[in-house]
């Protein structure tokens, strides 16, 4: 059974998906031991696919519409930029492995917990919850998809074995994110734009039966995260410092230490001003 | 500004500051207490423990037990089951313990992250 990790990076104006991807094959390499393939396009790559580091580069131009997303970098910085992030349907197809733990490329590696995915006797892990390590913030829009609809399921980190319902179930987000206006509708998303998150969390709905089941099993360990409205200020190792947005300020931050456990950074600027740590 | 108010103002906002890094300690510790075995993933907590001791000392070496998905699992040796769920909970709470020590004896913002 070959097993490994893939991430999907793909640039735009301001974003060096590619490197931050880079960053995260190292520090897999150190606390996982797995290998990492990347599905990018050749604009994003350039000649740096010469580096020597990822296990596989799959150049994929599946023709999906991007869309557009406000960035923030802080509380008080926010850039409108394109976002390339429709391509993670195709994650069973394109996969190398028999065995993929699937990862966005701004999830910073601090520990070995995810090893455990590999020995786990279910099929397809995800995350249904996570923490916000600012602990202050109202988080309701992780927890449910809109207000009166299903559990919301995180597409940041997923674990799945080729099987044949896998297969089924990535085939069903490709259906959701097709006919996404449409779903959109039904499940009561307000927002227009695609998310990833939405159309995992649509499609596992659906292979419940349209209720609550027991297809998708949790993820080792916890999700943390900062949103990117909190700054990144320093990573050493497995030790982050953060400057975490305060309560209902735009213009303040209270310091944070983390150390130990892998984190989900939102801030892509400030993760990649980060990434020779 | 009043010298006393610059002071208490210092002061509350060393003490945020530690009650923030006091909740996160908190949130790492739940997630140390989950315990990985046979492919699934238990929380080690004091009832379970307990409970297993219990079952020990009636003799039994395997039971069924529910997993953090909620399905069941056979436990096949139950002994060593129950020893490394302490050996997790003992880990998990040391690291805690030594944690929130730390933090506790800081008198500045300063020195949170400079330990």
């Amino acid at each position: 059974m070959t097993k490994g990790i893939l991430v999907f990076a793909y640039n735009n104006a301001d974003i060096d998906y590619v490197k931050q991807a880079a960053f995260l094959a190292g520090r897999a390499k150190e606390y996982l031991n797995l290998p990492v393939s990347i599905v990018t396009d050749k604009e994003s790559i350039g000649d740096r696919y010469k580096e020597g580091w990822f296990d596989k580069i799959i150049i994929s131009d599946i023709a999906t519409a991007s869309s557009k997303k406000k960035y923030y970098n802080g509380a008080e910085q926010s850039t409108v930029l394109e976002f390339k992030n429709d391509k993670r349907p195709f994650a069973y197809d394109l996969s190398p492995y028999d065995e993929t733990l699937m990862l966005d490329s701004d999830y910073v590696i601090a520990d070995d917990v995810l090893k455990h995915c590999f020995t786990s006797v279910y099929d397809f892990l995800i995350y249904k919850d996570a923490t916000d390590i600012a602990g202050n913030r109202e988080t309701n829009e992780f927890k449910v998809i809109s207000e009166t609809s299903i559990d919301f399921y995180w597409a940041t980190c997923v674990f799945f074995r080729k099987t044949q319902l896998n297969e089924i179930f990535f085939n069903l987000i490709k259906h959701v994110q097709e006919f996404y206006t449409h779903y959109r509708k039904v499940y009561n998303i307000v927002t227009t734009t695609y998310r990833n998150d939405f159309a995992f969390s649509i499609a596992i709905h659906m292979i419940n039966g349209f209720k609550k089941g027991d297809f998708a099993k949790r993820m080792p360990g916890k999700l943390f995260f900062t949103a990117d409205r909190d700054i990144l200020h320093s990573i050493d190792g497995d030790k982050f410092t953060f400057l975490l947005q305060c309560a209902g300020s735009l213009d303040k931050y209270s310091p944070c230490k983390f150390q130990g456990n892998s984190v989900h950074v939102m801030n892509k600027y400030t993760l990649e001003d980060n990434l020779s740590a | 500004m009043d010298d006393k108010l610059a002071k208490a103002l210092e002061a509350s906002k060393l003490l945020d500051t530690i009650n923030q890094q006091k909740k996160l300690l908190q949130q790492q510790y739940d997630a140390d207490l989950i315990h990985y075995e046979n492919g699934r993933q238990f929380t080690s907590s004091k009832e379970l423990i307990s409970f297993c001791q219990s079952l020990i000392s009636l003799e039994q070496d395997q039971i069924v037990l529910i997993d953090d998905n909620g399905l069941p699992s056979m436990v096949n040796d139950l002994s060593t089951f129950t020893n490394n769920l302490v050996n997790t909970y003992a880990t998990a709470s040391n690291k805690f313990f030594n944690e929130y020590n730390k933090i506790k004896k800081q008198r500045s913002v300063e020195g949170i992250f400079n330990d």
